[in-house]
């Protein structure tokens, strides 16, 4: 049954008579050997630190804090880039005779796909140990390489079981929204407490550098160096078997669960709603095509769960990642505090991207034939996306604003208005990126699912890489600002970066045009394909 | 005076994939105002040739002429007049009916009034007017119904239909039977490929049999039934599906 849906799912993905798969399988290829070698390379790091007899004492002590962030990595990084992986569509192989604890058994080995990373930094670990003399050298192999498989598994089991609650909760409308805060709070509640200062003891006491013996982390430690190796062991045996139990439980509950139910819409009201007149703003100001077109993504958008999801975090999660940096500099008045709202907007434009101008087709699926089959001239399609996509982003700005006040950052209107030129002068540069990545790398995006796969998460990484490149104009005029100390060079190089910009988008969107034109079959078939019993989000 | 120019002519038209063609050296003219079936085996082409004359897909070589204009150099033009049934779904599913037809509408260049007013007539003739859903949330059948209805907002001249019915119960494919009679009456045409060959054969006065990629039989419907044999009968005669049926021990 397993050999029967891994081939199945093979045989979806082999897409090597198109074109554009093949260039979109190299891509994929180039990305995954840059992430992976990222890896790689602090996989041989951790290897060599491991395996130098000297450090017996700091690897006895920190290697517990190291398993605790390759488990708060393995369990969190899904959850903070909203890549769950790739994972079972219960909904096509629900009909078959197919055994509950074979397909528990599939979506544990999909788990893989989510965190290969941490299996390498793992990797290397295990060598290191083995290479390691004060720990028994390679005699000591059964041991490590037990434990190490152990905390594999430990943690393979409860992001099953956490993929399939999240997966659950995220998918329900109404709550989704609320389940997404509180988790943002969550997980970022350890690094505001221990900025308040206040409880630290308490987490002192919850979280000995690591060493409380009972924790998954410092069990598989004991167990790995032979410091307590029958008590790691039974600690750990216990935390597998209650991680089981989670993982059986929730996907037990998955398989019951109506996704479709849960997300159903009856749009009851007659009368437009408030949202529905907001839809109808640009309309005034636009005429038809790029009216309709720009209201059609804005609907389409905001009724799409993976886009609510992703802009919520664009305002929640940028503000709690560099809220604590900037009040730290508060008193030295230091660059994160100065251009705080600038930060978290560039922050948010680039967390947008995803699931705005990267990729501005991937929603439509097959419904851009409509894109192509109306009497419309594609740079009108194009930018009517990019128009909605600005409208969010800027959207998105003037809520961070309003937090920033209700905060009392001390933000002036002059910096907000920087805020909204600096961001849409960055916002040029990035749609003409995405314009070209939109044609050239189409994908298909599933809009009811919450959570894109690992594949994504390693594009998001390295398309980090790339931001510092697309936003160098916007960031000369802050070097300016800042090495000359002067208003006027700061301005002079925003005014050229908006110049350059504009001539930057209308390059790029005339050769996005000239690309959907020869490309419009190979986009057309890469987002008409259907998907195997895999999904990849 | 009518447009004497045929609805849709095709001269020598190839779309190869990896070299094999799909479609191998098409050559049809089409009249105004017929009701013409595309009919062939699965794998034929139909889809791959209305594909290519909605201009969705370039073909290798060949030329194509619709409503008197040539494809692609005047695409706009004959995008505007051209109704689009296609065989996958052109719809955008976050969307209700109502928001989706007013959408195309516009893309056609109706007026959001105008626009609205049709999207509600249409709804209402398709009995979906009642329904708030989303269009993720309608069955195949209702999707079907939807793409029609938007294929009919801009009144077009020339109807390209890929599957109409598929998925259709039997009193929606009755409408839209109906429906697509009525407009062939007021003078547009029509073109449609459908596996239900009875619909066929009570609809459409002209007819082509494609065959990998070429076709085998072209005509009045009448003249290819020769007045004996049903659609059905020739279809199957000429494609050279008549197969015995052998029963399998195990299925015994």
């Amino acid at each position: 049954m397993i050999r029967a849906i891994l081939r199945a799912q093979w045989l979806s993905m082999r897409t090597f008579r198109l074109a554009s798969s093949r260039r979109g399988a190299v891509f994929s290829l180039l990305t995954a050997i840059l992430w992976y070698g990222f890896w790689a390379v602090l996989a041989a790091v951790a290897e060599e630190l491991t395996a130098a007899a000297s450090l017996r004492a700091r690897i006895v002590a920190g290697l517990p804090l190291g398993l605790l962030g390759v488990f708060a990595y393995w369990q969190l990084a899904p959850l903070a880039s909203a890549t769950m992986g790739a994972s079972l569509d219960l909904r096509k192989l629900l009909v078959y005779p197919a055994p509950r604890s074979a397909l528990f058994s599939v979506e544990i080995l999909l788990r893989i796909t989510t965190c290969a990373e941490m299996l390498l930094v793992l990797m290397g670990v295990s060598v290191g140990l083995l290479r390691n003399p004060a720990f028994g050298a390679w005699r000591s192999a059964p041991r490590v390489l037990g434990a190490m498989a152990a905390f594999v598994a430990f943690n393979l089991l409860l992001s099953a079981g956490m993929r399939s609650l999240l997966e659950r909760l995220l998918g329900r409308k109404r709550i989704r929204e609320v389940v997404v805060l509180i988790l943002v709070l969550a997980s970022s509640l350890p690094r505001l407490l221990a900025f308040t200062g206040v409880p630290t003891r308490y987490l002192r006491q919850l979280f000995p550098a690591g060493r409380n013996p009972f924790w998954p982390w410092a069990a598989a430690a004991d167990w790995l160096l032979g410091t307590h190796p029958g008590a790691g062991a039974a600690v750990l045996a216990a935390w597998i078997a209650l991680a089981y139990a989670f993982g059986r439980w929730q996907f037990a509950r998955s398989l019951r669960y109506d996704l479709e139910e849960a997300q159903a819409t009856v749009l009851a009201a007659k009368e437009p709603s408030p949202t529905e007149k907001l839809y109808r703003l640009p309309s005034l100001v636009l005429p038809d095509p790029l009216g309709a077109i720009v209201e059609n993504e804005l609907r389409s958008l905001s009724r799409t769960p993976r886009f609510r999801l992703v802009f919520i975090m664009g305002f929640t999660f940028g503000l709690i990642v560099w809220l604590p940096l900037a009040l730290q500099g508060r008193a030295a008045h230091s660059a994160v505090f100065e251009n705080f709202l600038v930060v978290v907007s560039l922050y948010a434009l680039t967390l947008l991207g995803q699931v705005t101008y990267w990729n501005s087709f991937g929603f439509d699926r097959s419904a851009v034939q409509v894109y192509f089959s109306a009497p419309v001239a594609i740079s009108r399609s194009l930018a009517g996306k990019n128009i909605a996509a600005g409208i969010f982003i800027f959207l998105e700005l003037a809520m961070l604003a309003a937090l920033s006040a209700l905060l009392r950052m001390g933000i002036s209107p002059a910096k907000i208005a920087e805020a909204f030129l600096v961001t849409a002068i960055a916002a040029l540069y990035l749609l003409s990126l995405g314009n070209l990545s939109s044609v050239y790398y189409p994908r298909l995006m599933n809009p009811q699912r919450v959570s894109v796969g690992g594949a994504a998460r390693r594009t998001q990484g390295l398309l980090l890489l790339l931001y510092p490149v697309a936003l160098l104009p916007v960031l000369l005029a802050y070097l300016a600002r800042y090495a000359f100390k002067s208003q006027f060079a700061f301005w002079a190089i925003v005014a050229v970066a908006a110049a350059l910009g504009a001539a930057i988008y209308a390059m790029a969107m005339e050769s996005a045009v000239q690309a959907a034109r020869l490309r419009r079959e190979t986009i057309l078939a890469e987002l008409s394909r259907g998907e195997g019993p895999v999904v990849a989000g | 005076m009518p447009d004497p120019t045929p609805a849709i002519a095709v001269r020598d038209l190839r779309k190869l994939y990896g070299g094999k063609a799909a479609v191998d050296g098409l050559n049809l003219v089409v009249p105004r105002g017929c009701f013409f079936g595309f009919l062939g085996p699965n794998g034929a082409g139909k889809s791959t040739t209305v594909r290519m004359l909605t201009g969705l897909i370039p073909p290798s070589s060949g030329s194509i002429e619709l409503l008197g204009m040539r494809l692609p150099e005047q695409e706009l033009e004959i995008k505007k007049r051209i109704g689009l049934v296609p065989d996958e779904s052109l719809l955008f599913d976050r969307l209700t009916g109502a928001e989706f037809l007013e959408f195309v509408g516009r893309m056609y260049g109706l007026a959001r009034p105008v626009a609205r007013e049709r999207s509600r007539s249409l709804l209402d003739l398709f009995e979906l007017l009642e329904n708030r859903k989303l269009i993720a949330e309608y069955s195949k059948g209702m999707r079907k119904r939807v793409a029609m209805a938007a294929s009919l907002i801009h009144h077009p001249d020339l109807f390209l239909m890929d599957e109409p019915f598929e998925g259709v119960d039997a009193v929606g494919a009755r409408l839209m039977k109906d429906i697509l009679a009525d407009q062939v009456r007021r003078g547009a045409t029509i073109f449609l490929t459908s596996h239900v060959l009875e619909v066929v054969e009570r609809l459409c006065d002209r007819v082509a049999i494609l065959d990998r990629g070429k076709i085998i039989r072209e005509g009045p419907m009448a003249e290819l039934r020769g007045g004996t044999e049903s659609l059905e009968d020739v279809f199957v005669r000429l494609v050279g599906a008549e197969r015995e049926f052998h029963e399998l021990d195990w299925l015994k």
